[in-house]
């Protein structure tokens, strides 16, 4: 059965002076965002405190939060990405994820062999993703775009190609940061019909977003984030009746 | 310490299921260096030969080093592999930032990807220095199996020394200015176009004390003067031994933490 379960889960990290001989006085932005704390060498950075929560087959749930709030770096988590320092995740079922289009694509290559490498790093084989290569490229809608390298895509050219190699893959778990915003109109609808799909055949998607009436649209629970703990977790309803 | 050499070693399995990923992200490597480029990678050879050629024209009469174009051509194929791969590798996790921040992948896929490059483009040069080496004059002798016994000894370590490296080079990134210029003078310091003699002097300490003397001599000697250097095995060995424990210590340890270093 397709689950997320996150129990008390914290991610912090030590602020590093970058090793270099330039004379370097602010600490290393480079990690997720979160609270700063302590002081001199020892500085370090809170991105997730105590974060819990449970999710099971068919919720969609939307991260909400400001800039920095730990939305990304949560998706990250369960992602596999960052590993958390304290707390549980136990996660049933297949997980893919989309983050920002200039993570896990290779811009110089063409949206064709993107497709086989998104499908080989998910541990597909090359004959499956041989198989499923018209499918995909004909739900992005590409067209002739599908040879030419990803680099001269618009965002939302990449984003389409992305969204579709994740959701034909069929991902018991999608996460999702920000991504359906990317795109016409029409390819959001589009978007949201695959997500619905997704999530009626026993899926979860975890979407991150600051588009309230996008969250309100394709969520059925919220999970608002601040300074990386969570400020309220529940159905959307509530969430948007309290506001 | 243990826990970091298990979680190593744990890295590079996990990359060697996921072979597919780093083989075809090698082959596109490749692709994308000569993409536009009429000759591709044969590029790879020709500047092989006309770096040889130079050497041999340029050097041939002030070294009396006998067979000088064999010692040449092995040993600077042999150099520029290693150059190539230490040059690299140091940059090789900032390079790789899109995937790392993007993806599960373990770390060793993209010390995988580098080593398959380099080899894909040794590949190239190897088959100038083979021309030249047949062409130049030696009876072919069974001792030559040596050399290859030496290449693969330089290409099995090659993976620890990208991780090492590459590792290296996440958390000190003024290291990739320190190692082109390390390279660089290298060169020189090298016996590649030059020999090493009983003299005493500093050329015969430089000849002692650069640990890349052996790497070439293993694969050279065979061919060039029929020895088998056992002496030169005796440094590169341990070297290997040293390489690999050290490289999978620091995977283990950074596996987790290199993400926020990038």
């Amino acid at each position: 059965m397709v689950s997320i379960d996150v129990d008390n889960l914290g991610l912090v990290y030590g602020v590093r002076r970058k090793l270099t001989l330039k004379r370097n006085r602010l600490p290393s932005a480079a990690g997720p965002g979160g609270r700063i704390g302590g002081s001199g060498r020892n500085r370090y950075v809170t991105a997730l405190d105590g974060v819990s929560f449970s999710l099971k087959a068919g919720d969609r749930l939307g991260l909400v939060g400001s800039n920095g709030a730990g939305k990304t770096t949560l998706l990250k988590v369960l992602y596999g990405i960052y590993r958390p320092t304290s707390g549980s995740i136990s996660i049933n079922g297949r997980v893919d994820a989309l983050f920002n289009v200039s993570l896990g694509f290779r811009r110089e290559a063409t949206g064709r062999r993107n497709i086989l490498l998104r499908g080989l790093i998910n541990g597909r084989s090359r004959r499956e993703m041989e198989a499923r290569m018209e499918e995909i490229i004909a739900f992005s809608e590409l067209g002739d775009f599908i040879d030419m390298p990803m680099s001269a895509y618009s965002q939302g050219m990449a984003a389409r190609l992305a969204f579709s190699v994740a959701t034909t893959l069929e991902p018991e778990i999608l996460l999702m940061d920000e991504w359906i915003g990317a795109g016409d109109a029409r390819f959001q609808q589009k978007a949201r019909e695959r997500m619905n799909e997704l999530t009626a055949t026993a899926g979860i998607v975890v979407l991150a977003s600051h588009n309230e009436q996008l969250i309100s649209r394709v969520c059925n629970k919220i999970l608002a984030l601040e300074g990386g703990s969570v400020s309220y977790f529940g159905s959307k309803n509530s969430y948007f009746d309290t506001k | 310490m243990i826990s970091w050499l298990l979680a190593g070693i744990a890295d590079f399995r996990a990359a060697i299921d996921k072979r597919n990923v780093w083989l075809a992200l090698a082959i596109e490597d490749i692709g994308d260096q000569h993409r536009h480029t009429y000759l591709g990678p044969l590029w790879l050879l020709i500047n092989y030969l006309a770096f040889t050629g130079t050497f041999v024209i340029i050097f041939g009469r002030s070294f009396p080093i006998p067979n000088f174009a064999i010692y040449v051509a092995v040993g600077l194929f042999v150099w520029l592999y290693i150059s190539e791969v230490i040059t690299l590798s140091i940059s090789l996790f900032a390079r790789e930032e899109g995937f790392i921040k993007g993806t599960t992948l373990p770390l060793a896929v993209y010390v995988m990807r580098l080593t398959m490059q380099s080899l894909i483009r040794a590949g190239y040069a190897a088959s100038g220095c083979v021309v030249i080496v047949l062409f130049a004059g030696n009876p072919i002798e069974a001792v030559w199996l040596w050399s290859l016994v030496a290449l693969l000894l330089i290409f099995a370590v090659t993976p620890a020394a990208i991780t090492l490296l590459a590792v290296a080079g996440a958390y000190f990134p003024d290291l990739q200015f320190v190692v082109a210029n390390v390279m660089r003078v290298g060169m020189f310091l090298t016996p590649i176009f030059w020999i090493g003699d009983n003299s005493g002097g500093m050329r015969q300490a430089i000849y002692q004390w650069n640990p890349f003397t052996y790497f070439l001599e293993i694969v050279r000697a065979p061919v060039y003067a029929g020895a088998i250097p056992l002496d030169a095995y005796a440094v590169a060995l341990p070297i290997c031994i040293v390489t690999w424990i050290a490289a999978l210590m620091s995977l283990g340890f950074s596996r987790h933490r290199l993400v926020f270093v990038l």
